[in-house]
C-alpha cells in the first residue's frame, strides 16, 4: 500500500531506497498499511471533534486522541480483540463460526446466573472464590460448545457453516431460557474487574510501569535470539541497523502505550470516594468568585479532585488481551498445532496426506475458539456488570470482520493473530469516533460495512502485486 | 360444592365492581398469543384467566409461537368454537387484517391486545407509549429543571423509539427553546442493547468532558449500560438516569438510587382490564360506554378506533412497595444491597 508506482523487475539493484529499506528490515508492509489507516482515522477524528466541540485536551484539540478516549476504546475493543484471535485460526482452517456471538449470549448468562443465583447464597455474596469459579465455569462451558460445534463439523460431516448456523440461533434461545430473558444483575465485586469498566478496574502506574519495562526487556532478547538462532542456521541475519531499529520502534510503542494508559487520571469523582474511603487528605479547598469550591496546586488553579491526581494505568481487559493475543502468536507460529493448523488450511488433502489427523485438529480448533469465547464472555459481562441475552448480538460478524480487515484469507491458510488485532482496534475506532461526533448509527454501520469491503479490496490488490 | 358456590359469589363481587359489566355467566372469552418466548405473556395470561374464570366464564387460548401463518390458522379454529369475543395480540399488524376480518364476519367481537392492528370494528387496549416518554421527562424534570441532558434512544428500526422520544420532546420543548435545558447528546442503540448503550454514553461523557447532568434512557436495559458508563466516571448516583419495563435490575438500582425511574407497564392491569372490557362486549355493550375509552387514530393508516390507554405507573424510591406488593418482584431482589433506612419499602 506504501508502494511506490515502481513497475521494476525483481532485480535488486532496481529497487528505490524505501523498497531496499523494507525488504533489509523484514518490514510487513500490509500491517504499516493498517497502521496509517489507523493513525489517518484517529487524527481525523481528533481532528473533526475539535471542529464540532472545541475546547478538547486532544492532540488537535479534539476529544479523540485524550489518553482517557483511547483508554475506553482499547478496553471497548477487548472482547472482540479475543475473539478475533481464535477466529482467524478458524478461517485459516477454510473454517467459519457463526455462532460465537450466540455463544458469547448462553456463557454470559449462565456464567450470570451461577454466580448470583448459586455461588452469592451459597459461599455469601462478594466470597473471594466466586470470580474464580465464575471464571473457569465460563472458559469450560465456552470449550464445551466449541467442542460439541468441532465434534458435528468433524466426525458429523456438516459444513461449519451450517452447524454454527444452526448455533448462532439455538444458543440465542439457549441463553434465553436460561434466566427467562431476564437480566442478571449486579455481578461479584472482584469479577466486575475483569470488565475495566473504570480506573479502579486497573493495576495502577507501578505495575504498568514495571510491565512495560519488562516488554521492552523482552521485545530485545526475542531480537537477540531470533538474530542468534538465523547465525546458527545459516540464514542472512537482519543488517544490524534494522535489529536496533526494531528493538527501538519495539520499545518506544510499549512504553508510549504505556505512559498514555497511565496519563489518564481518575476521574474527579472516583479520585474523591477513593479519598474519602481511604482517608487520603484532600488538598484545602477554596470558594472563587461564583462560591465554587477550587482547589490550588502550588499556585495553579485546579478542581479539588485534580489536587488528587491518581495515574490509571493497563486495565485489565487490556491485559487478557494481550496475553491471549500474545499466547495464541504463539500457538500459530511455534508450535506443531500452529503449524498444522496453517498446512491444513493452506492445502487440505496434502496435510492429511502427510499424516495430520485434520478431523482431531478441527475439534481442537473450535474448541479452542469457544474457551476464547468464555474469556470474552467473562469481560462483556463483567464490564456491563449485568448478563442479558442481548450480549453478544451481531458480534460474530465483528468478530469475521476484524479477522478478515486483518488480513485473513477466507480462502484459508493465511492470516496473523496481530493483525486481527489491529482489525479489531480499527472497527471499533470507526465505531467509537462516530459516536463521538454524535452520528447517528445507521451512518456508522455504512461506513464499516464500506471499510471492511475495501480492506479486503486493496488486501487482494496488494496480494496480486507482490506475486 | 361450597368451594365452586364461594367462587361464583367472588366473581360476582369482582364483576360487579366493573360499572359497565353485567352478570350473565356461560360466556366465552378467546385469546390468540403471538408467543410465549417472552416471559411477560405468561403474567398477562394469568390474570385475563382470573378475571374471566372469576366470572364463571371460559377461557380458551392458542399459541402461535411467532408465526404470522399459524395464527391465522389459530384464528380460524377459534372461530369455529364460537366464542363471544376474541382478543388478538397479532404477530404481525397488516397481516393479521384478514383473520379480523373473518371474526367480524362471524359475529364475533374483537380486541387489539397491546398489539394494534387497524380495524374500525376493534377496541384497542395498550398502554400509553408517548405518555412513557413523557412520563420519563416529568420524573426527570422533578430533580433536573435545568441543565445538560443526554438522550440514549432505542433502535432506529423501532416506531416506538421514537414515540418515547416525542413524549419527552412534548415535556422538555419549551424548557430547551428557553435554555434551561441543553441537548448534548441524542443516540439511537442499535437493536436496544445494552453494551451500545455503555458505549454511546462513554463516548458522550468523553466528547463533553463528563458535562451531562440528566440522561434520559429510552428502556431499563440500556439504562443498565448508561449506569455502567456513568460509575465508570464515578457519576453513577449523581447523575440521574430514567429507564422503562420494570426490570427486575432496574428496580434494584432504583432503590440503589443509581437509576431515578422505571416506568412499569403492569402486564396484570392491562391483563385485568382487557378482560373485564371483553366481559363487557360479551354482554353486549356499546364499547364506547367502556370507561377509559376514547378515540385513537395514531396508527401507521389514521384508522379510527376505540382504544383504551393505560397510564403506566413510575417506579421511584418512594413508591418500590407497589411493585412487591404486585408481586413483580421479591423484596429481597428489589432491595439487595441498599443501605439500611435510605429507602422506605427497604425497611
Amino acid at each position: 500500500m506504501t508502494m511506490q508506482n515502481a513497475a521494476g523487475g525483481p532485480a535488486l539493484s532496481n529497487e528505490n531506497f524505501v523498497r531496499r529499506f523494507v525488504r533489509a528490515a523484514e518490514i510487513d508492509t500490509r500491517m504499516i498499511g493498517m497502521l496509517v489507516a489507523l493513525l489517518v482515522i484517529w487524527v481525523g477524528f481528533d481532528v473533526i471533534s475539535g471542529f464540532l466541540r472545541p475546547g478538547g485536551s486532544g492532540v488537535f484539540g479534539g476529544s479523540f486522541l485524550t489518553s482517557r478516549n483511547l483508554w475506553i476504546l482499547l478496553v471497548q475493543t477487548s472482547t472482540i480483540a479475543v475473539m478475533t484471535t481464535g477466529m482467524v485460526l478458524v478461517i485459516v482452517l477454510r473454517q467459519i463460526d457463526l455462532s460465537v456471538g450466540s455463544m458469547l449470549s448462553v456463557v454470559a448468562v449462565a456464567t450470570g446466573v451461577l454466580q448470583v443465583f448459586y455461588l452469592g447464597p451459597l459461599l455469601g455474596v462478594g466470597h473471594p472464590a466466586i470470580w474464580i469459579i465464575a471464571v473457569v465455569f465460563a472458559i469450560a462451558l465456552g470449550a464445551a460448545i466449541g467442542l460439541f460445534n468441532g465434534a458435528l463439523i468433524a466426525y458429523g460431516q456438516i459444513p461449519s457453516f451450517i452447524v454454527t448456523l444452526g448455533g448462532l440461533i439455538a444458543y440465542s434461545g439457549g441463553a434465553f431460557l436460561i434466566a427467562s430473558g431476564v437480566t442478571v444483575a449486579p455481578m461479584d465485586k472482584t469479577f466486575k474487574l475483569i470488565g475495566g469498566n473504570g480506573p479502579l478496574a486497573s493495576i495502577g502506574p507501578n505495575w504498568s510501569w514495571a510491565l512495560g519495562a519488562a516488554g521492552c526487556v523482552v521485545i530485545i532478547l526475542a531480537i537477540i535470539a531470533g538474530r542468534r538462532q538465523r547465525i546458527r542456521f545459516k540464514f542472512a541475519p537482519k543488517p544490524i541497523w534494522a535489529e536496533i531499529l526494531s528493538a527501538v520502534v519495539g520499545c518506544a510503542a510499549v512504553l508510549g502505550t504505556t505512559a498514555v494508559v497511565n496519563s489518564y487520571l481518575w476521574p474527579a469523582k472516583v479520585a474523591e470516594r477513593f479519598a474519602l474511603e481511604n482517608n487520603i487528605p484532600i488538598p484545602p479547598g477554596v470558594e472563587d468568585r461564583a462560591g465554587l469550591a477550587i482547589c490550588m496546586a502550588g499556585d495553579k488553579v485546579v478542581t479539588c479532585a485534580e489536587g488528587l491526581s491518581f495515574q490509571t494505568g493497563y486495565p485489565i481487559p487490556v491485559l487478557i488481551t494481550l496475553a491471549v493475543g500474545i499466547l495464541m502468536t504463539f500457538l500459530a507460529r511455534r508450535t506443531r498445532f500452529g503449524r498444522y493448523v496453517f498446512a491444513t488450511g493452506g492445502n487440505p488433502e496434502a496435510a492429511e496426506l502427510a499424516g495430520v489427523n485434520t478431523k482431531r485438529l478441527t475439534v481442537m480448533v473450535f474448541t479452542l475458539m469457544g474457551a476464547l469465547v468464555g474469556v470474552s464472555a467473562v469481560i462483556a459481562s463483567a464490564r456491563l456488570d449485568a448478563a442479558t441475552t442481548a450480549l453478544g448480538t451481531l458480534n460474530e460478524l465483528y468478530v469475521i470482520a476484524a479477522a478478515v480487515i486483518g488480513g485473513t484469507s477466507l480462502a484459508g491458510g493465511v492470516g496473523t493473530i496481530y493483525g486481527a488485532i489491529v482489525g479489531a482496534l480499527l472497527m471499533q475506532s470507526l465505531q467509537s469516533g462516530m459516536a463521538l461526533l454524535n452520528v447517528d448509527s445507521a451512518y456508522t454501520n455504512i461506513v464499516v460495512g464500506i471499510v471492511l469491503v475495501l480492506a479486503v479490496f486493496v488486501d487482494q490488490a496488494y496480494r496480486r502485486r507482490v506475486k | 360444592m361450597k368451594l365452586k358456590l364461594l367462587t361464583l359469589l367472588a366473581g360476582a363481587v369482582l364483576v360487579s365492581v366493573a360499572p359497565t359489566a353485567v352478570l350473565a355467566a356461560g360466556k366465552t372469552i378467546a385469546v390468540s398469543w403471538k408467543t410465549f418466548q417472552e416471559e411477560r405473556w405468561k403474567t398477562d395470561e394469568a390474570a385475563i384467566k382470573a378475571v374471566v374464570e372469576a366470572a364463571g366464564d371460559t377461557y380458551l387460548s392458542t399459541d402461535a409461537q411467532g408465526s404470522a401463518q399459524k395464527q391465522a390458522a389459530d384464528i380460524e379454529s377459534l372461530i369455529s368454537q364460537k366464542p363471544d369475543v376474541i382478543l388478538v395480540v397479532a404477530f404481525d399488524s397488516d397481516a393479521i387484517l384478514p383473520s379480523i376480518q373473518k371474526i367480524n364476519d362471524a359475529g364475533i367481537k374483537s380486541i387489539a391486545y397491546d398489539v394494534q392492528f387497524e380495524d374500525p370494528n376493534a377496541l384497542y387496549i395498550t398502554f400509553d407509549n408517548v405518555g412513557v416518554g413523557r412520563i420519563m421527562a416529568q420524573e426527570m424534570l422533578k430533580v433536573k429543571p435545568e441543565g445538560r441532558y443526554a438522550f440514549i434512544k432505542g433502535d432506529k428500526g423501532d416506531p416506538n423509539a421514537t414515540f418515547l422520544f416525542q413524549g419527552m420532546m412534548e415535556v422538555l420543548k419549551a424548557d430547551i427553546d428557553g435554555g434551561k435545558i441543553q441537548n448534548v447528546c441524542e443516540t439511537f442503540t442499535d437493536g436496544w442493547k445494552p453494551d451500545n448503550a455503555q458505549k454511546n454514553m462513554e463516548q458522550c461523557l468523553t466528547s463533553t468532558n463528563n458535562g451531562v447532568d440528566a440522561v434520559l434512557s429510552e428502556n431499563d436495559g440500556m439504562a443498565s449500560g448508561v449506569v455502567a458508563a456513568l460509575d465508570a466516571q464515578g457519576l453513577a448516583g449523581t447523575v440521574p438516569v430514567t429507564g422503562q419495563d420494570g426490570d427486575l435490575a432496574a428496580i434494584n438500582r432504583v432503590a440503589l438510587g443509581t437509576q431515578l425511574v422505571s416506568v412499569w407497564k403492569n402486564s396484570v392491569d392491562l391483563g385485568t382490564v382487557a378482560a373485564k372490557a371483553a366481559l363487557a362486549l360479551a354482554d353486549g355493550v356499546d364499547p364506547t360506554t367502556i370507561e377509559g375509552v376514547s378515540k385513537f387514530n395514531g396508527g401507521k393508516n389514521g384508522v379510527e378506533m376505540n382504544a383504551i390507554l393505560l397510564a403506566p405507573t413510575p417506579i421511584t424510591k418512594d413508591n418500590i412497595q407497589v411493585a412487591i406488593d404486585a408481586g413483580h418482584i421479591t423484596k429481597e431482589a428489589a432491595c439487595a444491597g441498599v443501605a439500611a433506612g435510605s429507602v422506605a419499602a427497604c425497611n
